[in-house]
């Protein structure tokens, strides 16, 4: 090595010492004015942090709890039919055995009547975890029956519904219970699913005495295994389940059960916490790219300040590049701030959440701290700050020496050098790259990357057009526009900064309030006329034309319908295993657990086959089965395919007959899949009746009817379409309040960057109101100046925010949630309009203060 | 004379600044040599190209055309970063506003052009230099607890604690009191016969440029043809 490379070398070394030394001296002066730099960090990192760090929490919590929340190591669920003799004693000979039956009933009490979820369990139960119970009996014992009357337990929500306390004695089927104890916490909650009534708990003897249990009646029993382990094991293992579930599965190929191990308690469940973890993630990445905004202006302010002091050092022989490095690890270390009180912040929100709340959220959460989601916190804290921050880093290289011999220095007109183009370039690369490969769903990301990015460019391209419009416009007579124009047009005006903030912001705020209004059209539209107002499960087939002879007398304007029902399970498609086929996620649903399937011999109203042929009506060949299109589409089904259900335990194929065009709107009797009358001839099933009343208010009438058929047919299930609408729409209610504060977030970013944007501009404001106010201008009129300034930055703004909010959601609505979009103004005018007005109110009374400057404090110091 | 190079040689030197219709052409057709060891006094009216010239002596600006050579090396054959070093090593500027890193203490703002080129014992060099202004006692003192006069002391100390070959001071008593300001120019003047260092003052005092060796006069970015044009030998 040469003498000059060598001392070049050890230059360099010391170099860095050098720098952080300069920085940390440079730093002494404190860090004021990155309160908003510091505060737009923070809130990224610390959203992107807790996301991360509550999925993970989640997921270990149910792996931790999931053979509690499962009732055992293994279960084994299916419609109709109780486990056989043969199966019953396989299982018991591997373990303790738990087996509880779950279906919808209607309880009455006194005139009232209402829909409950049924578990019937026996003795063994709960076989994990224990069940909280006010008051604190045994439940063998509250269950047993006293002088010939079982007992229950109920979910509170009962005696809300039925005005029931305890002691009461409720009606079920053909029997009445003493309600004996409310139901505080269920151990195996989230394994059973959404349910649209109270739970009520019975014994099995106590099911079968209510009259409920008739055959084709529409009960689920699940089955629970908790594996005797290996000699010197408290737990089975994942393998021995494993085991298990292929050696059941040999000795009854047929039986049809929905297996489920306490590894995979409820797909669906873990499928919503991916989507939720991953539309999270989005808001707290959202919230880091809208402050991004905030971050470039603090760090160009920053420059600002420093173009003395960069100056002096670039005389007294320091590099370009030597003080862009100077200023980037000052900037850096002081974002450091914010991105570890971020990370800090974000990765113990599953201990404050289960500190504060862990008694009333339903699901477990692990308090612990994962190294994960602080990585994920600080990588995208780096990534985003160095995004932001090195083009107007960049610029220091060229900051000119020559102020330093005028008084005046003009910023820095020279174009970002290549080599720092091409940094900011990679980063903003990497950032990419980490975005696309941790989410769960490259489509989504992409098609999140790619709106935010064009929403950037866009936002430009308007602060471009609205600064060279407002150059070429010719100079108003007013002086209160003109002084307005001239703060948009000026060199380094912040309209580009303020556009961008205001603008995301408020196209964050119309897309929310447009899914949100599109969502509860869907919900609320029914057809009048022709949707039901009830569904009556469990209608046996004896009784079934009496029954709705019965509904036509008590309802002579009602308009009834029946279809038979059965429930059964995909288990193969095109002869492969229905958990080996990867559908499209619009069908994805069908094969997990049981569906409704009916059997016809016309075509179902409500539906029109677009491919394909009917069945004749008196039809007797191989088993038909009629398909939804988009289903059909979604698992790669075409005519003549064969599928298999299992139905009662056992498996027929069928085949695809021809697929129709269900329109599901209605809300009225339609099925996924359909087979020709032949297919379950003699096959024990019970009858779907609907009634439907006439346009208007119908309340009374509903009553009324449920109230009759729960007294006259006490083993018919009535559901009200209302009741399940009204449950449905609080679950959407509550999930859109959840969804608006997790976008408060990327909300108070917008704020946050508005906010600094604004601070960042007063200086010049002062300096320019000083001038105004010798010249002679009132307070008022350089306040009606700035009114008109926001106003026309708001007015794009708003423009803006309206079309790509309005074109996010469509975008969501149509083709993530598959809804039909309706173009709701209301709601997003009203929320765009309330924003602005904000935005011009934050933006005077952060100006106000300037306006108050004394003209003599401050021509002294020019 | 002898066979060294002068300390500034500039030939047939154009410079503009601005763009479009703003571009001045601010020096025209320089020619100027000063020999190493010699005071210039530098004068001429407001825009007449003073500063400019300054800072391409200083290799602060490029011109678009012709040479300079400082110390026999071509500016313009040195990248950005020699360029820098070669700055920081040969040639201290003391500016009319001080310009001291109001972060930094007396002590470590004389330090700093000599960290940068990687001295060793850059704060103990340091403390010597502020010595030799008569500010050892103000070394722990930040600028905003200097007077003018101290704080230009300093600005000089951090001058010319690199040793450099030249010593470029722009108007360095135009902020100052008339005594604090001569006490400042016997500063300069002394330190420059000490160490031998080449000296370019900018100056409106015509007194002050009559302490120099030779005076300079610019007018509208040309120098002006005068009789004390004459170049005097080093030894003089």
């Amino acid at each position: 090595m040469s003498i000059a490379v060598a001392a070049s070398s050890r230059r360099g070394a010391r170099q860095v010492p050098l720098l952080l030394r300069l920085a940390a001296r440079d730093l002494r002066g404190g860090i004021s004015g990155f309160g908003i730099f510091i505060g737009c960090i923070f809130l990224g990192v610390w959203a992107i942090t807790a996301v991360s760090a509550l999925s993970h929490s989640l997921s270990d919590g149910v792996a931790r709890e999931g053979r509690t929340m499962l009732g055992g190591d293994v279960s084994f669920a299916r419609s109709h039919s109780p486990l056989s003799d043969a199966e019953r004693r396989f299982f018991a000979a591997r373990g303790l055995l738990s087996s509880v039956a779950i279906m919808r009933a209607i309880a009455r009490y006194s005139d009232r009547a209402g829909l409950i979820e049924i578990k019937a369990v026996d003795s063994t139960y709960p076989a994990a975890g224990a069940a909280g119970l006010a008051p604190a009996l045994p439940l063998p014992d509250i269950l047993a029956a006293v002088d010939g009357v079982y007992g229950m337990v109920a979910d509170e929500a009962l005696s809300a519904k039925l005005d029931v306390k305890l002691g009461d004695r409720v009606e079920i089927g053909t029997s009445s219970f003493e309600l004996r104890a409310f139901l505080m916490s269920e151990p195996d909650k989230l394994a059973g699913g959404i349910g649209f009534g109270p739970r009520v708990i019975l014994s099995h003897d106590a099911l079968r005495a209510s009259g409920l249990l008739q055959p084709g009646a529409l009960v689920r029993w699940i089955n629970r295994l908790t594996i005797t382990p290996a000699r010197g094991h408290a737990v089975a293992s994942d393998d021995e389940a494993t085991r298990l579930i292929d050696e059941a599965n040999a000795a009854f190929p047929g039986a049809g059960w929905e297996v489920r191990t306490r590894t995979n308690v409820s797909p669906q469940f873990s499928k919503n916490v991916d989507r939720l973890t991953e539309f999270l993630t989005l808001i707290g990445l959202t919230s880091l790219i809208v402050g991004g905004s905030g971050i470039a202006n603090a760090v160009r302010g920053f420059v600002e300040r420093k173009r003395m002091t960069i100056a002096t050092m670039k005389a007294l022989g320091a590099s370009g590049s030597y003080v862009f490095a100077e200023t980037l690890v000052e900037i850096l270390c002081i974002a450091l701030i914010g991105i570890l009180a971020g990370t800090l912040a974000g990765a113990i929100m599953p201990l404050i959440i289960n500190s504060l709340f862990g008694a009333l959220i339903p699901f477990p959460l692990t308090s612990a701290l994962y190294p994960q989601a602080v990585a994920s916190g600080l990588i995208y804290g780096l990534l985003a700050t160095l995004t932001f921050a090195l083009g107007p880093l960049g610029r220091v290289h060229d900051i000119s020496v020559s102020g330093l011999f005028r008084d005046e220095i003009e910023p820095s007109r020279t174009r970002l050098r290549w080599r720092y183009r091409l940094l900011i370039a990679a980063v903003a690369l990497a950032l990419l790259i980490t975005v696309l490969t941790t989410s769960p769903n490259l489509r989504v990301a992409i098609i999140y990357v790619g709106a935010t990015l064009g929403s950037f460019v866009v936002l430009r391209l308007l602060a471009g057009l609205l600064v060279a419009l407002v150059r070429r416009v010719p100079r108003p007579h007013g002086l209160t526009l003109r002084l307005a124009l001239v703060e948009i047009r000026r060199a380094g005006t912040l309209a580009p900064s303020i556009l961008l903030s205001l603008g995301l912001g408020l196209a964050l705020l119309v897309t929310l309030a447009m899914i949100d209004a599109n969502l509860r059209r869907q919900i609320g539209q029914q057809i009048p006329g022709t949707t039901p107002s009830f569904f009556f499960l469990d209608v046996r087939a004896a009784e079934a034309s009496a029954f709705q002879d019965y509904l036509k007398a008590h309802t002579p304007e009602g308009t009834v319908e029946t279809a038979p029902l059965l429930r059964g399970r995909v288990v193969k498609v095109k002869d492969r295993k229905a958990e080996d086929v990867h559908p499209k996620d619009n069908a994805a649903w069908v094969l997990e657990g049981d569906r409704g399937i009916t059997f016809t011999s016309k075509v179902p109203d409500g539906s029109s086959v677009v491919k394909g042929t009917w069945w004749s009506s008196n039809y007797s060949g191989e088993p038909l089965v009629s398909l939804d299109v988009e289903i059909a589409d979604g698992l790669g089904l075409n005519i003549g395919d064969v599928i298999t259900v299992n139905v009662l335990g056992r498996e027929l194929n069928a085949r695809i007959a021809n697929l129709r065009h269900v329109n599901w709107r209605t809300l009225g009797i339609n099925f996924v899949l359909v087979f020709s009358p032949n297919t379950f001839a003699g096959a024990p099933y019970t009858r779907l009746v609907t009634l439907a009343f006439p346009p208007g208010n119908n309340t009374a009438r509903e009553n009324a009817i449920l109230r009759a058929t729960a007294h006259d047919y006490p083993t018919i299930t009535s559901i009200k379409v209302k009741d399940v609408l009204d449950a449905v729409s609080n679950i959407i209610s509550q999930l859109a309040v959840a969804i608006r504060a997790a976008s408060s977030v990327a909300l108070i970013a917008a704020i946050l960057v508005l906010a600094g944007a604004i601070a960042a501009g007063q200086r010049a404001r002062a300096y320019d109101a000083v001038i105004l106010k010798t010249l002679g201008a009132t307070r008022w009129r350089l306040l009606a100046a700035m009114v008109v300034e926001y106003a026309l930055i708001g007015a794009v703004a708003a423009v803006f925010g309206l079309l790509a909010g309005a074109a996010a959601a469509y975008v969501i609505v149509t083709r993530i949630m598959a809804f039909d979009f309706a173009w709701i103004w209301a709601q997003s005018l009203a929320a765009a309009g309330l924003a602005l007005v904000f935005a011009v109110v934050l933006g005077l009374v952060g100006t106000w203060r300037v306006l108050g400057v004394k003209p003599a404090a401050m021509v002294r110091s020019l | 004379m002898g066979s060294e190079p002068p300390a500034v040689e500039l030939s047939g030197v154009n410079i503009h600044l601005g763009r479009g219709a703003s571009r001045v052409h601010v020096l025209r057709d320089i020619d100027l040599r000063i020999g190493r060891g010699e005071a210039i006094g530098l004068v001429g009216p407001s825009g007449s190209g003073k500063s400019t010239l300054l800072m391409v002596l200083a290799g602060l600006e490029r011109p678009d055309s012709g040479l300079v050579l400082v110390e026999g090396t071509d500016l313009a054959k040195l990248d950005e970063d020699r360029l820098a070093r070669f700055r920081g090593a040969r040639i201290g500027i003391v500016f009319q506003s001080f310009h001291l890193i109001p972060t930094m203490t007396a002590l470590e703002n004389v330090a700093v052009p000599l960290e940068l080129q990687g001295v060793v014992d850059a704060l103990k060099r340091a403390r010597e230099e502020l010595a030799a202004v008569s500010l050892a006692d103000r070394a722990a003192h930040y600028p905003a607890q200097l007077s003018g006069g101290e704080q230009q002391r300093v600005a000089l100390a951090r001058a010319i604690a690199g040793n450099p070959a030249i010593l470029v001071a722009d108007e360095p008593t135009g902020n100052l009191d008339d005594a604090t300001g001569n006490a400042i120019i016997d500063l300069i003047f002394e330190l420059k016969r000490a160490r031998g260092t080449t000296l370019v003052l900018v100056t409106h005092d015509a007194a002050l440029a009559a302490r120099c060796d030779r005076v300079v006069r610019m007018r509208s970015g040309r120098i002006e043809p005068a009789g004390s044009d004459v170049i005097l030998s080093a030894a003089q």
